[in-house]
């Protein structure tokens, strides 16, 4: 029984695992390595010395950390932004019909079938004249309200799978729309609503053209700080590399603690499929 | 801002700083200025307060911005400019000139420039090449690197090959070097390989006046040039693509004989490959004639700056005496100056020998809105069909033509 | 349907919904139409002063372009492969995930790495890995004698599409994998009892009680997940820069090229709107097929 679990489970998690990791644990080992054993061939896969001057240097003598940080307020705000809008919105879409339901819907989504590239200069002199660049607000509201069409409909598709029949049955029961929704609808949308907030964390974590182009100077995110790594004649690959060991860390910490979460709503995680 | 807000956050300012208040004749001005350094630990700090204390009243912010590969810079430029957000004064290149000229960014400097004793220190050759096509000054040289020629001189010894002078040399040179896991010359055929293609294009007699590209001369020439990766196959396989990181790793690796860049790149290559490595002008084409890009690195001021004497006085102070040393010991390229050239210590020095000699060879690409479509995303498509044998040389040239001239 | 639904005319939809339109209105629509505004004019981003309408010339010049239409072709192919190879890894993760193993929150935990970098890490690592000359890609594959001479993974044409698809499937999977997990959990544990009690094998259970139950969740993260990818052009720039020649084309790519290499802004922003007409095609041809659900 244990072997079956073991070959039948545990063994392909653990090839996806190494497929997802691999590169990062290539970069993880190069950011140990000394500079000048990158371009010596034959090339060696496990580091003949270690060193930690990558790492030393990117904590000491870069501002990298402090990135981090602002990166981390941005993801945050954008969260709790993003989710505070999109939850009343799914909640509509899902539970009420009414005329132009549809329409609105895909409208919605027609903002993320813009290339965004296209869409920074605008909003770049939007911001200038609202004297908005370069804050913390800045960032925020442009994360969230671009992830926002595609958080309301992965939300609504989540509150879809829980059957209306439970809205019923509780205001049945005496409970307000309001009150069903607290006690009974919101409990069941936390593994949805777990896997949204992942998505947007992700989504403002990663972003790269607003924080270089409405922020830079008080905001600096980590995605810009990376950047400053690559110059014209020089590409700081332990810095890089180091940089990028540190930079998928907060994502997999909260998600470590989130995915609690993800257990089965309506009798609390039995073996499934 | 709304009024009202403004008017009563400057009482409250005053209010609060009246007792705090020393006598101050004038508030001080302050000037942005963005720069750009490959190094992500020099700051330009020390640079600031030397200015700040010799020129009391003015303040330098100075902002970093991320180069990304200059596409991220350029960007972000002109997006400040159209958004009336530009800096007091920025690092720029010669390829952003026509773009801010055809703007209005920028505040002609003449005046200036003309009354500055530090101008003589600076070689009229080099002002010369920073001139805007309208005549005026606009650009102020703060620093630059010429590209030549890097050689294995240890395989070169081996091979009994003299280093290369012409292209006949080079290219008997690149064959007999290649084979096995080596080949003779590491191209550069991703964005920025353009600097490859103009010493062998240009330098074999082409040129981009109206026509220049598709003289007889001209096709002979690129044909030569992509012979060399199609017919002789001294390029590596991996050549359409490459980057500057990848070529300057594959002399590091000791895959490439030969490849080309500047002293930015020397102190590494030295690192790797100790006395091994050396420098020589890029070989000349038939005729003499040599082509080796310059790469220019220039202070300009904005037009939409209100301070734009101070703004004046930070970038003249950079490309003048000590300050410019420093200046490119944080940026890792060469004085403009004279007498920072003579006192240079800052790289090996047969590089930097090999850069004053190939200073004769220097020349920049034409001062037109189109260049940096066609260094950026032209150049690197066309070339790499070619180099694939997707497209015939000549037409190579065509569309180089077309894209300049119409 | 039920009474909880058929409140037509009732003003509670909308007012939940104003929130998230009036955000979305303020700070994305006003971009989007000065775009869309913008494709109709020669807009040269230097040349302010000289801002012709000229109707549809840049749309007619756009279907006369054949880098236009190989760049549509490659788009195809690269959503295509992309979201279904990202689909089936990160469903198959997602159900092995969902089982119980005493490693379980780890595993959940580190899948999400290759969604967490950024793209510019991802770019460069993989174009590392795959180097000609220092990739490891190349060292293992000569090693194990699987090729017999390195290979420029990124300097061919027909190896470079393939190329930037593994990135991207590397980097999007636990998106499929988080999502489709989050939905599994909706399905109530009395279905598999009852199919089970019917004698219904795991396999059976996947089809008839498992997908049914997931289908919703499924089609909307395609649908979303196609839409970025058609969009994403992050990594495809710092890996080959759209090269080699053209074989890495996507029509964002050649959309950003033309506005913030060219400055065309007129033309990229035509191309632009010209993809989200194309997406806005799919969406309601997925609107229409699903129906209204009940």
């Amino acid at each position: 029984m244990r072997l079956r679990r073991f070959l039948g489970t545990e063994v392909p998690v653990l090839l996806i695992l190494a497929f997802a990791l691999a590169p990062w644990l290539w970069m993880i080992l190069s950011s140990v390595r000394p500079e000048r054993d990158w371009t010596t061939r034959p090339l060696a896969i496990m580091p003949a010395t270690l060193t930690l001057s990558h790492h030393i240097e990117l904590l000491q003598r870069t501002t990298f950390l402090q990135h981090m940080l602002d990166s981390l307020v941005v993801a945050v705000g954008a969260v709790t932004a993003g989710l505070l809008l999109a939850l009343p919105a799914a909640y509509a879409f899902s539970r009420f019909r009414f005329r132009g339901r549809s329409t609105l819907r895909i409208s919605f989504l027609i903002v993320n079938m813009f290339p965004v590239v296209l869409l920074v200069l605008p909003l770049f002199i939007l911001l200038r004249q609202m004297g908005l660049l370069d804050t913390y607000f800045a960032l925020i509201a442009g994360h969230a309200t671009f992830t926002l069409p595609f958080a309301v409909w992965l939300l609504t598709s989540y509150t879809d799978s829980i059957p209306v029949e439970l809205d019923e049955a509780a205001m049945v029961d005496g409970a307000t729309r309001v009150q069903a929704l607290r006690l009974v609808v919101l409990p069941l949308m936390l593994p949805g609503i777990v896997a949204v907030a992942l998505y947007l964390f992700i989504a403002s974590w990663n972003e790269y053209l607003f924080a270089l182009m409405l922020a830079g100077r008080d905001v600096r995110t980590v995605t810009v700080a990376l950047q400053m790594f690559i110059g014209e004649n020089e590409m700081r690959w332990g810095l890089l590399t180091a940089g990028g060991t540190l930079v998928a860390l907060p994502a997999v910490v909260l998600f470590l603690f989130a995915q609690k979460r993800l257990v089965g709503g309506l009798t609390g995680g039995a073996v499934k499929g | 801002m709304p009024r009202d807000i403004s008017r009563r956050a400057v009482i409250a300012g005053a209010l609060a700083a009246a007792p705090l208040a020393a006598p101050r004749a004038q508030r001080g001005t302050m000037i942005r200025w963005w720069y750009h350094f490959d190094n992500p630990t020099a700051t330009p700090d020390a640079l600031v307060q030397r200015f700040e204390q010799a020129n009391p009243g003015i303040r330098i912010q100075a902002e970093r911005i991320p180069w990304g590969g200059g596409a991220d810079y350029d960007n972000r430029l002109y997006a400040s400019v159209v958004a009336n957000n530009a800096p007091d004064a920025a690092m720029v290149k010669l390829q952003n000139l026509t773009r801010l000229l055809d703007m209005d960014a920028l505040a002609p400097l003449d005046r200036w420039v003309d009354a500055w004793p530090g101008r003589t220190d600076i070689a009229d050759a080099m002002w010369a090449l920073h001139r805007s096509p309208d005549g005026k000054r606009h650009y102020v040289p703060v620093q630059y690197v010429v590209l030549y020629l890097y050689c294995r001189q240890d395989w070169f010894t081996q091979a009994n090959l003299p280093l290369p002078t012409n292209f006949d040399q080079f290219l008997a040179a690149a064959k007999a070097l290649t084979g096995g896991e080596r080949w003779g010359f590491g191209m550069r055929g991703g964005a920025g390989g353009h600097d490859h293609w103009a010493s062998f294009a240009l330098g074999g007699g082409a040129s981009f006046e109206k026509g220049g590209l598709v003289t007889p001369q001209a096709l002979a020439a690129n044909r030569w040039f992509v012979g060399l990766g199609r017919e002789h196959r001294v390029f590596p396989p991996s050549a359409p693509a490459d980057g500057f990181r990848q070529v300057i790793d594959n002399m590091k690796a000791g895959r490439t004989a030969m490849t080309i860049h500047h002293v930015g790149s020397a102190t590494e290559l030295v690192g790797a490959l100790g006395d091994a490595i050396i420098a020589v002008p890029v070989p000349r084409g038939p005729g003499g004639r040599g082509w080796t890009a310059f790469g220019d690195g220039s202070n300009a001021v904005f037009a939409q700056g209100r301070n734009q004497e101070a703004a004046w006085r930070w970038i003249s102070f950079l490309s003048a005496g000590e300050a410019n040393v420093v200046f490119n010991q944080l940026s890792g390229q060469l004085p403009v100056t004279a007498s920072g050239q003579r006192a240079w210590t800052g790289h090996p020095e047969r590089f930097i020998r090999a850069s004053s000699e190939s200073v004769p060879l220097m020349a920049t690409y034409p001062q037109s809105p189109k260049t940096t479509d066609w260094t950026r995303t032209v150049w690197p498509q066309t070339t790499q069909r070619a180099l694939l044998g997707q497209t015939e040389p000549d037409e190579m040239m065509r569309v180089f033509e077309r894209h300049f001239h119409g | 349907m039920s009474q909880a639904r058929l409140r037509p005319g009732s003003a509670t939809p909308w007012l939940l919904l104003a929130p998230a339109l009036a955000a979305v209105s303020f700070i994305v629509l006003l971009p989007v139409a000065q775009t869309v505004w913008l494709s109709l004019h020669r807009a040269i981003l230097t040349r302010p002063r000289d801002r012709p309408f000229i109707g549809l010339d840049n749309y007619a010049a756009l279907l006369a372009d054949p880098l236009f239409w190989e760049s549509l072709r490659h788009s195809l192919v690269w959503v295509v492969a992309t979201v279904a190879l990202q689909f089936a890894l990160g469903f198959t993760a997602a159900l092995l995930l969902n089982r119980s193993f005493w490693w379980r929150s780890a595993a959940r935990a580190l899948i999400v790495v290759p969604w967490a970098l950024p793209s510019v890490i991802i770019g460069l690592t993989w174009s590392w890995m795959l180097d000609f000359n220092l990739g490891v890609a190349n060292e293992l594959l000569l090693r194990s004698g699987i090729l017999s001479e390195s290979v420029a993974w990124l300097a061919r044409p027909d190896t470079a599409m393939p190329a930037v698809i593994l990135a991207l499937v590397w980097q999007g999977f636990p998106f499929f994998a988080v999502t489709l997990l989050a939905g599994l959990q909706a399905i109530p544990a009395e279905q598999y009892e009852a199919a089970t009690v019917d004698g219904a094998g795991s396999w059976r259970c996947f089809i008839h009680v498992t997908l049914p139950g997931l289908a919703g969740v499924i089609a909307t993260t395609l649908l979303l997940r196609m839409i970025w990818v058609a969009n994403s052009l992050d990594v495809i720039l710092v890996m080959t820069g759209g090269g080699p020649g053209t074989a890495t084309h996507t029509l964002p790519l050649y959309a950003f090229l033309k506005a913030w290499s060219g400055l065309d802004f007129g033309y990229g922003s035509a191309l632009a709107v010209v993809l989200t007409l194309l997406l806005l095609g799919v969406v309601i041809a997925y609107a229409l097929r699903a129906g209204e659900r009940a």
